[in-house]
């Protein structure tokens, strides 16, 4: 066993202790959404780039995925609900968390109606027994919501001591919204993780670097959509190396690289950007699973751990983009 | 040395000199005008006023100059029987400037002017007894797709298995090769690309340089090929200009080729983005806006974003990055070019790319880009 020379000074790491996710039950092939007229690009482009199947939500709400999801966790974990000290929600408007994906544009109405006090992040509070959480809940983050929960989060947990945070996401695409951004196809889904503090360096999941570029000269992303794509790569490949830094790491220590499920082409591109290998990038979601907006990366590091892939000790590097814009990745030690 | 010393030898007589409208054309025929040289000077235009208006930029006195109706891609130049007659007497050399520069011209379109013309011109000089040589003004960039160090010869030229990144360069090269087949009088001058005028950076003429710095200004190239060692390797007008004037016509260096490039003041990409960041920050408008230069790409990653565009189908990015893939890739082929004899003949090295680089991004943005399109005036 290591241990510290005498007199050292402690220092608390943040590790993620848990992650559940829900996808919205029914799902649809790119060429069914192409039939539908969900999809801006042809089928065979997005193919192409690597998407075959995406979740769509129809009769659950963005909340309905979140509970499911942050209960699944909870119960995984066996934690005892009055321990966690924060819960952080992003993810849908508050005003269309409580609608089916068929009915969201009477949840978005709702916003010149008192009922725009109906809040899912509260709401998540009673219902999960979180009564010593404090409630904080994230918006206009896009895609990088989580690790801006996580972000908070751990913040939060060096400054003000907080033991344990749950910070969840849900996102959902209103029936008539279209499947694809930026030529991307999208999924309906909610995760949730448990972020903990360690004394133990040895700990598993570990965060252990972290950077976060926002530029919003690109706030207006439907109108700067050659910029926006211009951007993407070099400030994501900014975003990763300040990670990388932040974790002390070379980009040949990265065991895998755990994406947001957008185009395997652009991730392609990307890899070769930031000279991190192709083959280490964990890629098997972006197909069955598409692009969820509220949590692919996370979402993929469980099923990386569960899969046998991402073994203890290893190191990962998490990157995501999300409109607004935010280029935005993690280092996690396995 | 006097200046008609300086540019003496073989321009005794009457010298032909064709692409006199362009650019380099017009300032070369300058500084021969003005240069007290004894020779007679003929150039052959397609467009008077277009000459015209040419000659007044540059100064070149109304008379000093006789303009001769012409066309290079035409048989004979196109020229007329009593113009050909005259000229086949008194020519004693001829000066070929004339190009299509353009990078994305189409194959067959580049050769048209600029093999099948060098061609038609080889052609009259041989039927031309009393021409003593023939100056073939090229690019440095017939090396093509070859990378490390560019030799001032024939083997410098890419090949058909070496390859080349655009048309231009290919049809330029198999002019060259023309040339050295036909007679064994004739001088290859490889100008590198041209970037500006002087040392003050003022940019008369915008080229594919000034095209893709304005799109990574703009925030519009997500990646330029390029490698740790590249290098951009461009030229003044007023260097290579006068180089031209001098040994066009000099006596003694006959089959001789020689690189007007910056050679080992070529300036490392890197360095050349970072200058660029560092004037455009003094911007606070395009400082806010915090848009980051393109990140350097390896070719193979260039072409998976370039065939990723054309997927998409987006009409405007398309456009981008096709204007920047008949030029850009030379930059991920990092070439040295010798400038050797250049050097030793003109007794005065081109001057270093970083000497003026940030003067002439400071006057495109002080002009404000005019002449160079970005993409809302593209798609306008």
């Amino acid at each position: 066993m290591k241990t510290e020379p005498a007199g050292a000074e402690r220092r608390h790491a943040v590790r993620i202790r848990g992650i559940a996710y829900t996808y919205a039950t029914e799902s649809r092939s790119v060429r069914e959404l192409a039939a539908c007229g969900s999809l801006e690009s042809e089928s065979s482009v997005l193919e192409g780039f690597g998407f075959d199947r995406v979740h769509v939500a129809v009769e659950e709400s963005p909340y309905a995925l979140a509970h499911e999801a942050a209960s699944r966790l909870l119960d995984e974990q066996r934690v005892v609900p009055e321990s966690v000290g924060l819960l952080v929600c992003g993810g849908t408007p508050s005003a269309m968390a409580f609608s089916a994906a068929t009915d969201a544009d009477a949840g978005a109405a709702s916003l010149c109606t008192v009922d725009r006090f109906r809040y899912p992040a509260t709401r998540l509070q009673h219902e999960l027994g979180l009564e010593c959480a404090a409630v904080l809940a994230l918006d206009q983050l896009a895609c990088t919501t989580l690790f801006g929960a996580v972000r908070v989060a751990h913040a939060m947990m060096e400054s003000e001591g907080i033991e344990r945070a749950l910070c969840v996401a849900s996102e959902f695409y209103p029936a008539h919204a279209g499947r694809e951004a930026l030529y991307n196809c999208t999924s309906d889904a909610a995760c949730a993780l448990l972020l903990e503090r360690t004394d133990e360096s040895e700990a598993r999941n570990r965060i252990v670097g972290a950077a976060t570029i926002t530029k919003g000269y690109y706030w207006d992303a439907a109108a700067m959509r050659e910029e926006v794509v211009a951007s993407y790569f070099p400030t994501a490949v900014h975003a990763i190396w300040r990670t990388l830094d932040s974790a002390g790491w070379r980009a040949d220590d990265v065991d895998w690289v755990i994406p947001h499920n957008v185009s395997a082409r652009s991730w392609e591109v990307l890899l070769r950007l930031a000279h991190l290998q192709s083959a280490k990038l964990w890629s098997r979601n972006i197909a069955r699973r598409g692009h969820a907006l509220a949590g692919d990366n996370f979402i993929n590091l469980r099923d990386a751990i569960d899969a046998g892939d991402l073994r203890p000790g290893q190191r990962a590097l998490l990157f995501s983009y999300g409109y607004g814009a935010h280029w935005t990745a993690l280092a996690v030690e396995a | 040395m006097s200046p008609c010393a300086k540019y003496a030898d073989h321009g005794d007589g009457t010298v032909l000199v064709t692409g006199a409208t362009g650019l380099l054309g017009a300032d070369v025929v300058r500084r021969w005008a003005t240069g007290g040289a004894a020779h007679r000077l003929v150039v052959l235009v397609r467009d008077r006023a277009r000459w015209e208006l040419a000659a007044h930029r540059a100064g070149i006195a109304h008379g000093a100059v006789i303009a001769v109706d012409g066309d290079v891609t035409a048989e004979g130049l196109g020229l007329s029987r009593d113009v050909r007659r005259w000229l086949a007497q008194d020519t004693t050399a001829v000066v070929h400037l004339a190009a299509d520069t353009t990078f994305s011209r189409p194959l067959d379109v580049s050769r048209r002017v600029n093999r099948d013309g060098t061609a038609h011109l080889l052609a009259l000089a041989a039927e031309w007894s009393r021409v003593a040589r023939v100056a073939f003004v090229s690019t440095a960039f017939v090396a093509g797709r070859r990378t490390g160090f560019v030799s001032e010869s024939g083997d410098g030229a890419a090949t058909e298995a070496i390859g080349w990144v655009n048309a231009y360069e290919r049809s330029k090269a198999e002019a060259e090769s023309l040339v050295r087949a036909a007679r064994n009088d004739w001088v290859i001058l490889r100008s590198s690309t041209v970037a500006c005028d002087d040392m003050n950076g003022v940019v008369t003429q915008r080229n594919a340089v000034h095209q893709a710095l304005r799109l990574f200004h703009d925030g519009l190239a997500a990646m330029i090929p390029g490698v740790a060692e590249s290098v951009l390797d461009v030229v003044p007008t007023d260097y290579v200009s006068d180089a031209i004037a001098r040994l066009a016509l000099r006596g003694g260096i006959d089959e001789t080729t020689v690189q007007l490039c910056a050679g080992a003041g070529a300036m490392p990409l890197a360095d050349l983005l970072d200058e660029c960041r560092a004037h455009w920050m003094h911007d606070a408008t395009w400082r806010r806006r915090g848009i980051a230069l393109p990140s350097l790409a390896d070719l193979e990653t260039w072409a998976l974003f370039v065939q990723a565009v054309e997927e998409t189908g987006h009409p405007r990015l398309r456009r981008v990055t096709r204007a920047l893939t008949h030029f850009l890739p030379q930059l991920a082929l990092p070439k040295r070019f010798e400038t050797r004899h250049a050097d030793a003949l003109l007794g005065v090295s081109a001057p270093r790319v970083s000497d003026y680089w940030g003067r002439m991004i400071d006057h495109l943005q002080r002009t404000e880009w005019r002449g160079v399109a970005g993409l809302a005036e593209e798609a306008a």
